[in-house]
Formats: structure tokens, C-alpha cells, sequence
């Protein structure tokens, strides 16, 4: 299918303002700027468009909220965090399409009635920080963001704000909060960022791949975008493979792909002809799936029925040499690791289960271990004041609900099997 | 109205609130942790969490706002279960170092685990380990026992607005720095202490010495540090306060204190304490009976009188006496001595700086409570730094700040830094002719009210007359949102009028009280300072404020004490002192307080009061004014006093006896022995005695009992009459200020942690500020190239003193700052003065001074 | 870098949205966040140092310690080390005695563990100071540091 989101991304100079513009860019900000807002979020509706940050949650709905509060200055912001482990999905957009996502958002600025744009780019993306500070100076001086866009007496400035390493600031309150200049923890809701979000005013948190869509969306309608894909989750989505398959990468395919294609029609099948074991589907906060459960569609809706969720969009394949076990560890050394501190269940309980899984995996385990990490896990997800803490116990649950013989055995053989077989 | 079950209770209110206030008001308990009652809901700890009908996950109740027709259980076995899983992940890093822990009985973990906590716990790993850091004053912090609620964080910058802890570190790793470690911003007010649920801070002052359930007594009373008059309870056992608590809901400080309140108690214990009353044979003090001494000065005064008239006898009180104290005093100098000369420290700045405000603008013009404060649009502060001189005020103007009021600082206030939305800085020691700038561009904006007060047409001619406009940075600025705002809170602080021209600032200020009408607060150093003027320690006002010119008044009293009262006004302080030193005062009788430190010029006061042919002096310690007496005489602190102090607010509160002592006498008992051994009866059984009496005489309260005071707020104006007084005519000396040009001026410094010289002698306090610091600017500092800690030598034309520098980035210009509170260091000691004409309060700016390095 | 904070706040409609990108300048003017560094920038901002180091200490890229000339930020979260990225933790104790968190005795590099740099594409990956070096092998790790003196 034709590409939108990673059109032309492999001329080495798409991420000019010249060469953006000769592929047709920034032209839909003139056609959404002959609508009304109100028309533009009544496409995104008509679209179906759901965020693709991980939750999926409606993008119109979210826009209507912010529109219906009547507090000034609104603020759009763009969630650039993109720190969920297997994820790089949001990447070349940043690097390689800037001038994509601020069309995106002078589009959705102006359906939105804000005047002020921040980019919340990950620390991480040094690269991406020089390519969009480039590109929305360029912006600036095309007349396409400032006080008056295309003179149409339309005010939008947006500025990139890095953050500093720390996985828990792409939730979008803790985002707000780092952006203000505090400690990313996360915030209280309600209020609901649409009515107290940056500096107590409504304020719209997209991720960079939804505002992405926006253009598309203004371009040729909500009613024909909505038919691409699965009509319940539709659109491109972008897929980021990694891990054990011949081509890792990034693919725009139409949501609702089944994941077998994803990992042996576009990323060319499990690395060196070895057996696929498992899958994250949609970065390591997702339940992960056995080898023989990867026929589901990758869509919002029908994820949840297979035990999983799309999430990010974020493959990570892993082929018959990977211990499960130390998957586990070290996935729990993320959420620890990330855990702001905040509430207690995500606070002491990642660490608790990091230690114990390091002691498993040294064999330095005991039988009731795996029942106890089960039960920390437990008292963890639907408890953790966001929803860090559940990601964390997704993980958990899900390994040991297909992979418990693994534990079983280090705790019985006290060595793990795959150590020599690995590298 | 919302209407909500909860444990199939229904449970109606009338404003929204959250779930966990909701059970509260309906009794129903709901264990929290990172919940506190007077900090934001936190939803960290995850322990109230309780199920709501039509919710899928259990929900935290501290956060979530009751709703109409929501149905809520709070106990269940699931929510037991989470109970149990978030207390045994509280758990497993916890020390259970309980049996050695400050914190155990009144622990908040404890109790949660008591009552839902795991039997046992299933974690074999290794505990996380921090070291136990007693790198603060006072303070011991324990953070191997947090439990990461962050009610120190949210109490230091929310509510303390101090901003000296933070959260440090993330996930596990997290803990609560940094405080001071002497480097930040804390102000040691305690207050992490008491929100702390464990036993992570805890005071150095009490740490390992007692368990909270060993005490004998827990009394209620009131702190006698400053004028805002804080409540606490003190917790004894034998006969020494253990520690002070504040309590939510108790006084105006509501569960707050500062600094001196909360570790200022020392004093009382100190070993120099006097035991006996003192008579000087030659130049010696010499131990003595009551007796043997209350006959001596009997005898001299009534020799004295004889002799010389009630008018070569004088009296000096104190503004830590209570209300009775003071009421007997002033019937005891002028029944017994037949003067009307008394007057107390306060007229260096309370005293003068209320009786000209009441003149100008009519009796109670002062007496607004402090909660008025965080409601106002605009505070104005000027004349000294609130959070200092009285620092829970002070978090009120903070509250203010955030709540989005304009704070506007005139001169330096350094604890509002962050707070303050504009800042004037006057030229040195010109405060006067800003406010009378500003009280011109007010006055020609709005004109005056109308009404023809004698005030307003002072202004009007005032403003006529008057020329010289203000360019300085911000002046505009502040003019501007004083003519916006139309709730205007004025914080007066005592700086402006311990000028030589302090009534001008005084009228100006009066003007713009008048014409923006503002709120009024005056600071106060010491606890009592209204009471003491209501109690009649004034030379020209008879108790409840009733002017003594007044023939009526006067009457009233006489037939109420069966003696004639003096017509003529008794002397002011200064002029007393002044008196003594021509010969015209032959005695001074001193209530608690201590001129020959607490005035500026101590070598002129000194030779004063050595003039004497006697000199009385009534305190707890041997000050440097006692040891100049003939007699001393041991009275109590206010720990160990009952009786009654009348705040800046003049709320009327009562002081009760928390330790029993045997070294001295309360002060009202010492003054009726004496009085009726000089043949005036005073027979009084105790203070609550003594307040009937006032409140039968005095105007001012009607039929007022111990038991109103403590069971209702007891506030202006009480159930009384005050007085609806026509004002009498305006005195405005008008002068241009003079110029200050030389190289270093030096300031008397208000400082947080002391006040007058008890502070000094309070282990807590000293802790955290052991000696007196000059203090002096970055920038001037360099240029004479002094760096913090050097050792100077203080000169001015009126003496030297030593001390070590601080640098203080805060001050600007060539003006240093030093404070009055430690023995032989006292700043005023070396400055000289020259009173007010009109306020009769000394002036003592424009002191210039040389500084140069100690070697020695 | 007074200047240089000026002009940021310009970006933000309070001033202490700019604290974040202060203390990347402080960083890169002292190399690490010191708490001189942090009083600096309090002081810049007018905020309480507590605040200050609060935040500084909540990001894992800001550096409270000393740190080399030069900074590898090695990923090692799950799509790196099911590719082996954990190999390149030992070579560099091996070949050039750095340790985790640690900086070689001629302070020419200090090593960061990385969660997710987001270039699991192309694992395992890591960033040396702001260059991202992808699909490490062996043989190329001499190489690409030796570009770093
Ligand atoms: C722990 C955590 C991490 C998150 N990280 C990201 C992220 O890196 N990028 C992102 O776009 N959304 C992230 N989200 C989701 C955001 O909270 C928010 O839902 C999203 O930015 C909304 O944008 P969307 O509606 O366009 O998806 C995260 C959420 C959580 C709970
Ligand atoms: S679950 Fe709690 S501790 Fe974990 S990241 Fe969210 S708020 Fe912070
Ligand atoms: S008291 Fe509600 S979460 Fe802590």
C-alpha cells in the first residue's frame, strides 16, 4: 500500500522543508484552515483515529473535551517520549518527516483553538532534538508557525522540550510535569489534562505518530481514512520490529496486520531459520505471546482478545536460545529502574520481584518463589497509581502464565540451560 | 447537596469533598498514610483505598471526590487484602528497629500494621540501607524508615513554604533530602516533624530521652516567643517539658509552629536561673529572704515618695508579663506610687507605633485575624520581614502567594523572596518619603472617602502641600496594583518606626490604610505587647485603653481602686530613663524586661540607671539590667505562669502553668505583696482573680472567665465598649530626610531563631544558631574582601563589639545587619538614637559604623 | 550560560519550565551537575536549590558525579540483550577496565547502562556523548571509540 507516514523517508533530504513541500506537504493546513475546527474534529471522529501512545483512546473524544473547556491559552503537546522498550516507531518520523508531525500539529492547533505547541522529546534522541529544532525554524520563517500562520491571523508557536531520561515522563500527567520543570511524577486525575493540564490550562497530550495522521486525515477525509485497516481501529499504523528476525525495522502497514505477517512477510521471518519462542507485541509492557498465539490481528480492538494488547505497536521477537527467566529479570530491572517512587505497590514491588528474579536466575531459587512473584505481581496490577505499575505485572503474569516450567527448572536444576547455548 | 452511602450509611453535604473527609465526618475511620489533614491529596500510599459501586478497581478515597448517590464500602475482604499486600510492601524495606524508634506508640505504620498489616512477612532479600544523617541542627533523620508519603516534602513547600526538602532519587532509591545540612534554606520550624508518619525526622531534643506514652501531663498553653501567640501542648514529666506539640484544630497555628515555639522551651531549665531574691550590699548582690527584700523596697519606695512625689518614681514592664501582671503593675504604680509614669520596651515599637494608628483611625483598627490575611487580593509588607519576627503569620502572606494574591515587599524581607510579586527598595533609610510619595499618587487617584474624618482632611492638605515624586524601580508598579486590588492586607513591621521620624511613615501608612481600606497587622516581637497597652502599662491610658485626660475615665477608676489617680501623663520610656539620668527619677521599678540590653546606647542607660537611688528589677535570670539593681527579685516564665496574653490580633488567650517551680514568684503576686506592705491592699488569690477583677473594671471586656477564654475565641471587641473616639488632632512634623552618606551603615537584624535574651539560653535554639552573625552582602563583602566566618570588629561612635561574618546574598548597598540577642553582642549596645518627637519611640537609624578584621 | 538560560525562559510562560534545559547547560558547562552547579542554576531561575536537585536527581541523564570526556550510554534492555548487548558490558571491563557507572582511570570515558534507546532496530546500539552507534559487533567497538580521544 502507499506510504504516508514514512513517505519519501528514503530521500536522503526528506526531512528538508523544500523537499517536504515539493512531495506536497503543508498544503492540507490550507485546506483545514478553509474549514471550521469544529469540521476538522468531526473528520477525526468520522476517521476513527485512536491514539497511538499505546491506549488507544479515541482521538476526537479527547479533542471535543479540550474544545468544550473554555479556559485560555490552550496547549498542544506532542508526546515524543517514546520510552516503551521496543519501541522506535515514532523515530523516523522525528528524524527523517519533522515537517509531517508540525504540519500535523498546526493543523490540530488549530482545530483546537491553542496557541501554544510543545514538542516532549526523549533525551535519548539527540539526532531527532538538531533535526526538529532545524525544521521548526524553517516553519517559523515559511510563515507556517508564529504569530499569524499563512497571514491568516492564526497564532501557533512550538518549541521542542527535552527530557532527561525517565520512562515514567511519556505519561502524559508526568509528562506535564516535567515539562513545567518538576520531578515527572505523575499527577492526579481528575482534572483531566483537557481542563488543568500545563500550567492549569486545557492542554492536549498526542502522540507523535496520532498527530502524524492528522494531515492524511484532513487530506482525503475522515470517511476514506477510516477505511483503511480494521474499520473498528483503523488507519496506517506503524509496526517496529526487533529482536530475532532476518529485517527489523519500522513498516507502515494497515492496522489490523496479523503479527505472523508482521514478523515473516515484512521483517522477513525469525533470524538464521531458528524456532520463534515468544513475542511482546506491543513493547514489554504488553502481555507477551507464545510462539503458537501470533495469528491475532494488531489492532486495538482485537488485541485484548488474545490476551494481549497492541500498545505501541512494538514487535519484539525472541527465537528457542532466550531464557524467559532472564527476559523477566531484566525487564523488571526496566520498571524498577523506571518506577518514579510514587505509590508503594510499584515501588517496592518491582524491586522485590527484580531481586527475587536475580536470585532464580542464579540459581539461588526456591519453589515457593514463582507462586510469590505471581502474588507480588497481584497485589501490584490494578493497585499502582498508574498504570506503569500494571505494565510491570503484564510482563510478569504473562511470562510466567506460559513460561512457568522455565522458572521451575532453575529453581530445580539451580543453572539456567541457555546460558552456554546463547551467542 | 450530595448524598452518598457509605457502609450503608447516608451521609449528606453541603460541599463537595473527598471520599475519605466524607467517612470522617459520618465517624467513619479509613487508614491513610501519605494523606495529611492540612496538605493536598497525595493518592502515593495506595491504603484508603475503599470500593465504589460501578467502579471496576478499588479507588483511593483520599483522592477521589464524593459524588451524588455514589455507594462506597470501606471494608471488605478485598480491600482487607490490599490492605494487607500495600503495609507488606511498606514493610519489607522498613527497619523493624520499632523496640529503639522515637516513633513507636505514636507511629502511623504501627497502627496500620496493628490492624491489617501480615502476620509475617515472605521478603528474604536485602533491605535497602541508608545511614541515619544527624547533619542538621535539632534534627535526626532516619530514612531507612521512610515510607516515601512525601508529607515533609508537600508540609516544607506547600504549607512551611520553605522549600528545604525534596524528594531525591527515584523508585527505591528515593529519599527525602536535602533539609539544611546547613547549606539549604530550612527554617527549622519542625513542622517535617509532626508529618512525618514514622520515624524517619524526628528532634534531636527529645530523641532517646522519653516514650510519648511516659508523660506525666499534657498541658495546653501558649507559646511566649512572639505576638501571634501559637498553641501547643506541652508534654511533661517531672516537672520538664519533654517536647511541645502542635495540634490541628488547636489555636490559630492550627497544627503549625516555628522555630522558637517548637524548640524554645529551654530557657526555663537553664542553670542560671534565679533561685532567691538579691540585695546589693556595696557592690555586691547578696542572696536574701522574701521577706528581707519585698520590706527593703517597701521602705525606700515609700521614703522615696515621701520625699520626692509619685513623679520621681517610674516603672518599666514587659510585654512577656501576662495581662494580670500587668494590670496589677499599673494599679501598683499608680495606687501604691501614685506615678503614672510607666511605660514598657514596647514603646521602642508596638506601643508607639498602635497608639498613633488608634488616634488617626479609631480604637481596633489593629485587630484583624491573622486567617484575614491568606483571603486578601494584596499584601503589602513593609518595615521588617514577617516570616521572621512572626513566622506563622508570615506563612499566611505565602499562603496568599499561592493562592495568587500580589505580595508587595517594601525594603528587605528576604523570607518572601520567592513569594513577592513586586519589590521597593527604598534609598537608605528614606522608607518615609516613599510612603508619603505613595500615599500622594493614591490620594490623587481615589480622593479621599468622603466622610470627614479628621484623616481625611490630613491627607487632603497632606497631599496638597506635599511635592517630590519617587522614581524608583517598581514604585509604579506597586501603585498600580494597590489601586486594583480592593482587599489590601498591610503588614507593618516595627522597623519604620524606630526612625527619629517614624511618625511620618506612620501617617502615610495611616493615609493609605484609610484610602486603599486596607487591613492593618502590626508585628510583634513579644507575646504580650497588646495586652500589656490594654492593661494600662501606658503613661497616658488607663486600662481598656481609656485615655487618663479624661476626667470620667479617671473617675471610673478611682472608685474602683479608692485612691486618686495622677492627672498628669506619666513619662515615656526613654524619657524616663532620661529622667534618671538628670536626677528627676530617684526610683525605676523593672517588670521582666531588660533596658540596659534591649535599648539601644547600653553605656548611657547603663550610667542611667546606676543613677538610681534605687532600682527594682523583677526577672527569671540575672540580667545585665538586674545586675545594676538594688534589689532583684525571682519571677517565672511563662512555661510555668497561668494568666492571660492578648495577641497582635488582640485575641485574648490563656497561658497555663506547665511545669511547677520553686525558684521564683509569679510576677502580679510579687507587686500585691509589695503593694500592701506599702499599705495599698492587694490581696489576690490568683491570676484567674486578678481577671475578674479587670474584667469587672475595665470597659473593655464584660463579666470575661477563664473558661470563656478557653472554651470560645476570645476577640476584639470581647463583649466591651471600646471606644468610639473623636480623633484628636494630627500631629505631621514634616521634614525632609536627611542624606545618609557614609561608607557603612549598620541595622538591627530580626532574626528567625532568637528573640529578646531567652532564646540564647535554649539548647534547641542555640543548636541551630549558635552566635550572633553580621551580617553583610555578597558584593560588599568582596570589595572589603571579608569572607564568611571572619572575625570583625564593629565600631560606631557609641562602642564596638566583635563578631564573626555571614554573607548574605539577600543584602545589597552598604547596609549591614546585626541582631540584639546574645550577651555582650548586642548591635544596639554601640548605636545611638534620638527620639521621635511626636511617637516618643528612639530613632536609631543612620548608624554609620567601620569594620575591620579581628586578628586577635 | 547566564545568557543562554535568559534566553530559554523566553520559551516557557514561567520561568521554571526552563529547568530542565538550565541543567543541561550547567551540565555541559561543568561536565556534571555539582551542587555549586545546582545553586547556580537555582539561582538563575530564582528557585529553591531543594527543587533544583529534586529534579536533577529524578532524571537519569543528568550527572550528579564527575563523569569522562567522553560518555557511552550502552542499551541493554531487552531487544539489545537478546542480541547480545551485554557482551559489550564485559569487553568494556576487559579491554578497557570500565565498569558500569564508572570512568576510566585516564577519564577518557565513563560508561552509562541505558534502558531503551529506542534503536532496537538496529541492536544492539549505544550513544557515545550525542553519536548513536548501531548494530555493534566485536570487532567494531575499537574502532568507533578510538574516534573518541
Ligand atoms: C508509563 C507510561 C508510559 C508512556 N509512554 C508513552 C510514550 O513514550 N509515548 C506516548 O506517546 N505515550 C506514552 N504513554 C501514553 C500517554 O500517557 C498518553 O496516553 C498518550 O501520549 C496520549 O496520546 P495518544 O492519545 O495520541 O496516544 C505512556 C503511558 C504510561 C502509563
Ligand atoms: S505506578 Fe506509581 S510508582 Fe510506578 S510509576 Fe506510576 S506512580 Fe510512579
Ligand atoms: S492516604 Fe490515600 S493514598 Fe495514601
Amino acid at each position: 500500500m502507499e506510504r504516508f507516514l514514512l513517505r519519501n523517508i528514503e530521500n536522503p533530504n526528506s526531512a528538508d522543508i523544500e523537499e517536504y513541500i515539493k512531495s506536497g506537504g503543508y498544503k492540507n493546513i490550507s485546506k483545514a484552515f478553509e474549514l471550521q475546527p469544529s469540521d476538522i474534529i468531526e473528520e477525526v471522529k468520522k476517521s476513527g483515529l485512536r491514539g497511538r501512545g499505546g491506549a488507544g483512546f479515541p482521538t476526537f473524544m479527547k479533542w471535543n473535551f479540550a474544545s468544550a473547556d473554555k479556559k485560555f491559552p490552550k496547549y498542544l503537546i506532542c508526546n515524543a517520549d517514546e520510552g516503551e522498550p521496543g519501541t522506535f516507531k515514532d523515530r523516523p518520523i522525528l528524524e527523517k518527516n519533522p515537517h509531517l508531525l508540525i504540519e500535523g500539529m498546526i493543523i490540530s492547533a488549530y482545530a483546537l483553538k491553542a496557541e501554544h505547541g510543545y514538542i516532549y522529546l526523549r533525551g535519548e534522541y539527540p539526532y531527532a532534538y538538531d533535526v526538529l529544532n532545524k525544521a521548526i525554524g524553517d516553519a517559523y520563517e515559511r510563515g507556517f508557525l508564529g504569530n499569524n500562520v499563512l497571514g491568516k491571523n492564526i497564532k501557533f508557536s512550538l518549541a521542542v522540550h527535552l527530557g532527561a531520561g525517565a520512562y515514567i515522563c511519556g505519561e502524559e500527567t508526568a509528562l506535564l510535569d516535567s515539562l513545567e520543570g518538576r520531578r515527572g511524577q505523575p499527577r492526579n486525575k481528575p482534572p483531566f489534562p483537557v481542563n488543568e493540564g500545563a500550567w492549569g490550562m486545557p492542554t492536549i497530550v498526542n502522540n507523535v505518530e496520532t498527530l502524524a495522521n492528522i494531515p492524511y486525515i484532513v487530506g482525503i477525509g475522515g470517511d476514506a481514512y477510516s477505511k483503511i485497516g480494521n474499520p473498528n481501529s483503523p488507519g496506517p499504523k506503524l509496526y517496529c520490529v526487533s529482536g530475532h528476525v532476518e529485517k527489523p525495522g519500522v513498516y507502515e502497514l494497515p492496522m489490523g496486520t496479523s503479527l505472523k505477517d508482521i514478523i515473516y512477510d515484512h521483517a522477513g521471518g525469525i533470524k538464521d531459520g531458528k524456532k520463534l519462542k515468544a513475542v511482546f507485541p506491543g513493547g514489554i509492557s504488553t502481555p507477551l505471546l507464545p510462539a503458537d498465539c501470533i495469528d491475532c490481528a494488531m489492532d486495538f480492538v482485537s488485541m485484548p482478545k488474545y490476551g494481549s494488547m497492541l500498545g505501541a505497536g512494538s514487535v519484539i521477537v525472541m527465537d528457542e536460545t532466550v531464557c524467559m527467566v532472564k527476559v523477566a529479570h531484566r525487564a523488571m530491572k526496566f520498571f524498577e529502574h523506571e518506577s518514579c517512587g510514587k505509590c508503594t505497590p510499584c515501588r517496592e514491588g518491582t524491586e522485590w520481584m527484580r531481586k527475587i528474579l536475580e536470585r532464580i536466575e542464579k540459581g539461588w531459587g526456591r519453589s515457593e518463589d514463582i507462586s510469590l512473584l505471581a502474588d507480588i505481581a497481584n497485589n501490584i496490577s490494578g493497585k499502582s497509581f498508574c498504570a506503569l505499575g500494571d505494565g510491570a505485572t503484564s510482563m510478569m503474569n504473562s511470562i510466567l502464565k506460559h513460561f512457568r516450567a522455565e522458572f521451575e527448572e532453575h529453581v530445580k536444576e539451580k543453572r539456567c540451560r541457555f546460558k552456554q547455548k546463547q551467542f | 447537596m450530595i448524598t452518598l452511602t457509605i457502609n450503608g450509611k447516608e451521609i449528606r453535604l453541603d460541599k463537595p469533598v473527598t471520599v475519605l473527609k466524607a467517612a470522617q465526618q459520618a465517624g467513619i475511620k479509613i487508614p491513610t498514610l501519605c494523606n495529611h489533614e492540612l496538605l493536598k491529596p497525595f493518592g502515593g500510599c495506595r491504603l484508603c483505598v475503599v470500593e465504589v459501586e460501578r467502579m471496576p478497581k478499588l479507588m483511593t478515597s483520599c483522592t477521589l471526590m464524593a459524588a451524588d448517590g455514589m455507594v462506597i464500602r470501606t471494608e471488605s475482604d478485598a480491600i482487607a487484602n490490599v490492605r494487607r499486600a500495600i503495609l507488606e510492601f511498606l514493610l519489607i524495606n522498613h527497619p523493624l528497629d520499632c523496640p529503639v524508634c522515637d516513633k513507636a506508640g505514636e507511629c502511623e505504620l504501627q497502627d496500620a500494621v496493628m490492624q491489617y498489616g501480615p502476620p509475617s512477612g515472605r521478603f528474604i532479600e536485602e533491605k535497602r540501607r541508608v545511614r541515619e544523617s544527624h547533619d542538621d541542627p535539632i534534627l535526626a533523620r532516619n530514612m531507612e524508615r521512610c515510607i516515601v508519603c512525601t508529607r515533609c516534602v508537600r508540609m516544607c513547600e506547600d504549607v512551611q513554604g520553605a522549600s528545604a526538602i525534596s524528594m531525591i532519587d527515584r523508585g527505591g532509591r528515593a529519599v527525602m533530602e536535602p533539609f539544611s545540612s546547613k547549606s539549604f534554606n530550612c527554617e527549622y520550624c519542625g513542622n517535617c516533624i509532626t508529618a512525618c508518619p514514622v520515624g524517619s525526622i524526628l528532634s534531636r531534643l527529645y530523641i532517646h530521652s522519653y516514650r510519648p506514652w511516659q508523660v506525666d501531663k499534657e498541658v495546653e498553653t501558649i507559646c511566649g516567643y512572639c505576638g501571634v501567640g501559637c498553641s501547643f501542648v506541652a508534654q511533661v514529666r517531672d516537672e520538664s517539658i519533654k517536647r511541645v506539640i502542635p495540634k490541628i484544630g488547636l489555636g490559630l497555628n492550627n497544627g503549625l509552629l516555628c522555630s522558637k515555639g517548637r524548640f524554645g522551651y529551654g530557657f526555663i531549665e537553664d542553670s542560671g536561673r534565679l533561685k532567691t531574691p538579691l540585695i546589693r550590699k556595696g557592690d555586691v548582690l547578696v542572696e536574701s529572704t522574701w521577706d528581707e527584700a519585698l520590706d527593703f523596697v517597701a521602705e525606700k519606695l515609700m521614703k522615696i515618695k515621701d520625699s520626692y512625689g509619685g513623679r520621681a518614681i517610674g516603672g518599666i514592664t514587659s510585654a512577656r508579663c501576662t495581662n494580670e501582671d500587668n494590670y496589677v503593675f499599673q494599679k501598683f504604680m499608680r495606687m501604691a506610687c501614685g506615678t503614672n509614669n510607666i511605660d514598657s520596651i514596647s514603646r521602642t515599637g508596638y506601643a508607639a507605633t498602635q497608639k498613633y494608628f488608634e488616634s488617626l483611625l479609631g480604637q481596633g483598627i489593629t485587630a484583624n485575624i491573622i486567617g484575614g490575611i491568606k483571603k486578601s487580593d494584596m499584601v503589602l509588607v513593609l518595615g521588617g520581614d514577617p516570616t521572621a519576627v512572626n513566622p506563622v503569620l508570615g506563612l499566611s502572606i505565602r499562603a496568599a502567594a499561592k493562592a495568587g494574591a500580589e505580595v508587595a515587599v517594601i525594603g528587605h524581607a528576604p523570607g518572601l523572596e520567592w513569594y513577592k510579586t513586586v519589590k521597593v527598595m527604598p534609598p537608605l533609610f528614606k522608607e518615609a518619603d516613599l510612603l508619603e510619595a505613595l500615599l500622594v499618587e493614591v490620594f490623587s487617584a481615589r480622593g479621599n472617602r468622603g466622610e470627614s474624618h479628621a484623616i481625611d482632611r490630613a491627607v487632603s492638605e497632606f497631599s496638597q502641600e506635599y511635592s517630590g515624586k519617587m522614581d524608583i524601580h517598581g514604585f509604579e508598579e506597586l501603585k498600580d496594583k494597590l489601586l486594583k486590588s480592593d482587599s489590601i492586607s498591610i503588614i507593618f513591621g516595627m522597623d519604620l518606626v524606630q526612625r527619629s521620624n517614624g511618625h511620618r511613615a506612620l501617617f502615610a501608612t495611616a493615609g493609605l490604610i484609610h484610602l486603599l481600606e486596607a487591613r492593618l497587622y502590626l508585628l510583634s516581637e513579644r507575646p504580650n505587647e497588646q495586652g500589656l497597652i490594654d492593661a494600662g502599662c501606658v503613661p497616658d491610658m488607663l486600662p481598656g485603653g481609656r485615655p487618663l485626660g479624661i476626667p470620667d475615665f479617671r473617675r471610673r477608676y478611682e472608685d474602683a481602686w479608692k485612691r486618686p489617680i495622677p492627672d498628669t501623663e506619666g513619662l515615656t520610656l526613654m524619657e524616663m530613663i532620661e529622667g534618671a539620668k538628670r536626677g528627676d527619677i530617684k526610683a525605676l521599678y523593672i517588670m521582666g524586661d531588660n533596658p540596659a540590653f534591649n535599648l539601644p546606647d547600653h553605656a548611657f542607660i547603663k550610667e542611667s540607671l546606676a543613677s538610681l537611688d534605687l532600682l527594682v528589677v523583677q526577672d527569671i535570670f540575672l540580667t545585665e539590667t538586674a545586675e545594676l539593681a538594688d534589689v532583684v527579685l525571682p519571677a517565672l516564665g511563662w512555661p510555668e505562669k497561668s494568666g492571660t496574653y492578648t495577641n497582635l490580633e488582640r485575641r485574648i488567650q490563656l497561658l497555663q502553668k506547665a511545669v511547677e517551680t520553686t525558684s521564683g514568684m509569679d510576677d502580679w503576686s510579687i507587686i500585691s505583696k509589695l503593694s500592701s506592705r506599702m499599705g495599698y491592699d492587694m490581696l489576690y488569690t490568683d491570676a484567674e482573680n486578678v481577671m475578674d477583677e479587670i474584667s469587672r473594671v475595665s470597659p473593655l471586656y464584660r463579666n470575661l472567665s477563664y473558661r470563656e477564654i478557653s472554651e470560645k475565641e476570645c476577640l476584639w471587641p470581647y463583649n466591651g465598649e471600646p471606644l468610639r473616639g473623636e480623633v484628636k488632632d494630627i500631629k505631621v512634623i514634616r521634614e525632609k530626610s536627611r542624606d545618609y552618606d557614609a561608607d557603612l551603615y549598620i541595622a538591627l537584624d530580626k532574626p528567625l531563631f532568637h528573640s529578646g535574651s531567652i532564646s540564647q539560653r535554649s539548647p534547641g535554639l542555640m543548636d541551630i544558631s549558635p552566635e550572633p552573625r553580621l551580617k553583610i552582602g555578597t558584593q560588599l563583602a568582596e570589595n572589603m574582601n571579608l569572607k564568611d566566618g571572619d572575625n570583625v570588629i564593629i565600631s560606631a561612635d557609641r562602642g564596638s563589639i566583635s563578631a564573626r561574618v555571614s554573607i548574605d546574598a539577600s543584602l545589597n548597598g552598604n547596609i549591614l545587619l546585626m541582631s540584639n540577642n546574645f550577651k555582650e553582642k548586642g548591635v544596639l549596645g554601640i548605636m545611638g538614637y534620638h527620639l521621635d518627637p511626636v511617637t516618643k519611640a528612639p530613632g536609631i537609624e543612620g548608624c554609620a559604623i567601620t569594620v575591620r578584621k579581628d586578628s586577635t | 550560560m547566564l545568557e543562554e538560560i535568559e534566553d530559554i525562559k523566553a520559551k516557557y510562560p514561567d520561568t521554571r519550565a526552563a529547568l530542565l534545559p538550565a541543567l543541561y547547560i550547567a551540565q555541559k558547562e561543568f561536565g556534571w551537575l555539582s551542587l555549586d552547579a545546582m545553586k547556580a542554576v537555582a539561582d538563575a531561575l530564582n528557585l529553591p536549590e531543594s527543587d533544583v536537585r529534586g529534579a536533577a536527581s529524578f532524571y537519569s541523564m543528568f550527572r550528579l558525579k564527575p563523569a569522562g570526556r567522553n560518555l557511552i550510554q550502552l542499551c541493554t534492555n531487552v531487544s539489545c540483550m537478546i542480541l547480545g548487548a551485554e557482551r559489550f558490558v564485559d569487553i568494556l571491563k576487559e579491554r578497557y577496565g570500565l565498569l558500569p557507572g564508572g570512568t576510566t582511570s585516564d577519564g577518557r570515558f565513563s560508561l552509562v547502562i541505558m534502558e531503551c534507546i529506542g534503536a532496537c532496530g538496529t541492536a544492539p546500539a549505544m550513544l557515545v556523548n550525542t553519536d548513536l552507534h548501531e548494530n555493534l559487533a566485536e570487532h567494531n567497538i575499537p574502532e568507533i571509540l578510538g574516534k573518541y580521544k
